[in-house]
């Protein structure tokens, strides 16, 4: 579904991305951690071009993301995203946010898009906030509005991108569990996080970054258990031990 | 004391320069807003030559002064064959000279609106045109209208300009009912009286729109 061949990026003079090799099965769900500046956010914002690679090969569902060729509207539709900060536009309802893409980008009526945002709305636990205004929401709640608004456009892949390092610590639950509902239906998902406790127990793989390169590759169990690298088992000490 | 029988018995002239200038101005207005934004955007858009192009037009045309751009479209363009009646003329300028500082308001607006925002709208798979209408602009819209605001009274009364080239707005009339009274001062009053009428208004309408926008967010 997602391939990384030999991906380097450089802002300037900085190297970002270390030549990564990464490969993402359909319905896998990898949870990409490492410390701050490690590239993390850098390499999922990659897969849907927000960034673009410095060399290197990156596929996509079968298209080549960097290609001069390539239609990236389209491939887009096939990608959610959610950000840090929800990033939810403030001038529109909640509804509105949600079937904004479905009708201006695949030309869904709004009659059918409004169906599927409520369905969305109720698999979030939300459909009561249809039509509130995204400042009248909690963070959780904006959250989970965020990931409707991926959902809504049906993707084959959702990327999360620190989804709840902006939530307060009561809230992040609530889009965790979100999180972990839509993994077990089989979405391939990418995930930035420093939740350790979701990433062990939805995560296929863990990806543990440094210094813009990938170290580690491995299933949670033996992650956690067992790090290979030095890098890892520091990182792990320091953020499992307090 | 003010005369009023001036404007008792050119009352017809006022009325024609006042709605002429009206015109000059609601024409002006919605052609420099819309100019404006393509403009702003042409400066913003992920695209060197149309940044280029932008940023030429702006530097170009608020840097020279008002009476000027009117003059190339009032003398200029007949000399290439194109022949437009005064108040066309004079139209036309000030809508090309206000589209220049509109386009400089907007562009603060619309890099005022979080980077986020984009992300978010061209990640699910729209358009940088449609993030821009759908997502961008009417935020940048609310964020402007103060400034925007300041723009258009100015337009109002750059609309004046019409009257050096015999426009038939206000000033015309004015200056027109002036040499045949041989008043000056009680005429401009007058004059002044009916761009206040239309000034005021519009000063206390912005300010309305932003405290209502301001409540919507």
């Amino acid at each position: 579904m997602i391939s990384f061949h030999q991906v380097n990026k450089h802002y300037g003079n900085f190297h970002v991305l270390k030549d990564i090799n990464l490969h993402i099965n359909q319905g896998e769900v990898v949870v990409i951690i490492g410390p701050s500046g490690s590239g993390k956010s850098t390499l999922v914002r990659c897969i849907n071009r927000l960034e673009t690679i410095t060399s290197g090969e990156l596929i996509v569902d079968n298209v080549k993301v960097n290609d001069k060729n390539t239609d990236i509207n389209k491939l887009r539709r096939n990608i959610g995203m959610v950000f840090q900060h929800f990033n939810l536009y403030p001038h529109k309802t909640v509804l509105q946010n949600i079937t904004l893409a479905p009708t201006k980008v695949l030309g869904i009526s709004e009659k059918e898009a409004k169906e599927t945002a409520m369905y969305y709305l109720e698999k979030v636990g939300i459909p009561d906030k249809a039509n509130a205004y995204p400042s009248e929401l909690s963070g959780g709640q904006q959250q989970r509005v965020a990931i409707a608004r991926g959902l809504a456009m049906n993707p084959k892949i959702m990327l999360f991108d620190e989804p709840t390092s902006a939530l307060d610590p009561e809230t992040i639950g609530e889009v965790l569990d979100v999180m972990k509902k839509l993994a077990k239906e089989g979405m391939t998902m990418v995930v930035v996080t420093h939740e350790m406790g979701f990433a062990r127990e939805v995560a296929d793989r863990i990806v543990f970054m440094d210094q813009g390169r990938i170290l580690e590759e491995a299933p949670p169990e033996e992650f956690f258990a067992n790090p290979r690298e030095e890098r890892a088992r520091l990182f792990l000490s320091r953020i499992l031990n307090h | 004391m003010i005369d009023f029988s001036i404007i008792v018995d050119h009352w017809d002239m006022y009325m024609q320069g006042f709605g002429n200038t009206v015109k000059a101005s609601l024409l002006a207005l919605l052609g420099s807003l819309l100019l404006g934004i393509v403009i702003a955007v042409f400066r913003i858009a992920p695209v060197r030559l149309l940044n280029w192009l932008g940023a030429a037009y702006v530097e170009f045309i608020r840097n020279i002064p008002l009476i000027l751009v009117v003059f190339v479209f009032f003398f200029g363009l007949p000399a290439l064959g194109v022949r437009l009646d005064s108040f066309t003329a004079g139209t036309l300028g000030l809508t090309v000279y206000t589209a220049a500082f509109i386009a400089e308001v907007i562009r603060a607006g619309i890099l005022a609106v979080p980077k986020g925002q984009m992300e978010a709208a061209r990640s699910s798979g729209l358009t940088y045109l449609q993030a821009m209408r759908y997502v961008i602009l009417p935020q940048a819209i609310k964020i402007v209208i103060p400034p925007l605001g300041n723009q258009f009274i100015n337009l109002v009364k750059n609309s004046s300009v019409l009257g050096v080239i015999a426009g038939l707005d206000l000033m015309y009339f004015g200056d027109l009912i002036s040499s045949e009274t041989f008043v000056t001062f009680d005429v401009y009053i007058f004059v002044a009286v009916f761009y206040l009428v239309l000034t005021v208004p519009l000063s206390l309408g912005v300010g309305f729109l932003e405290r209502r926008l301001a409540r919507s967010r």
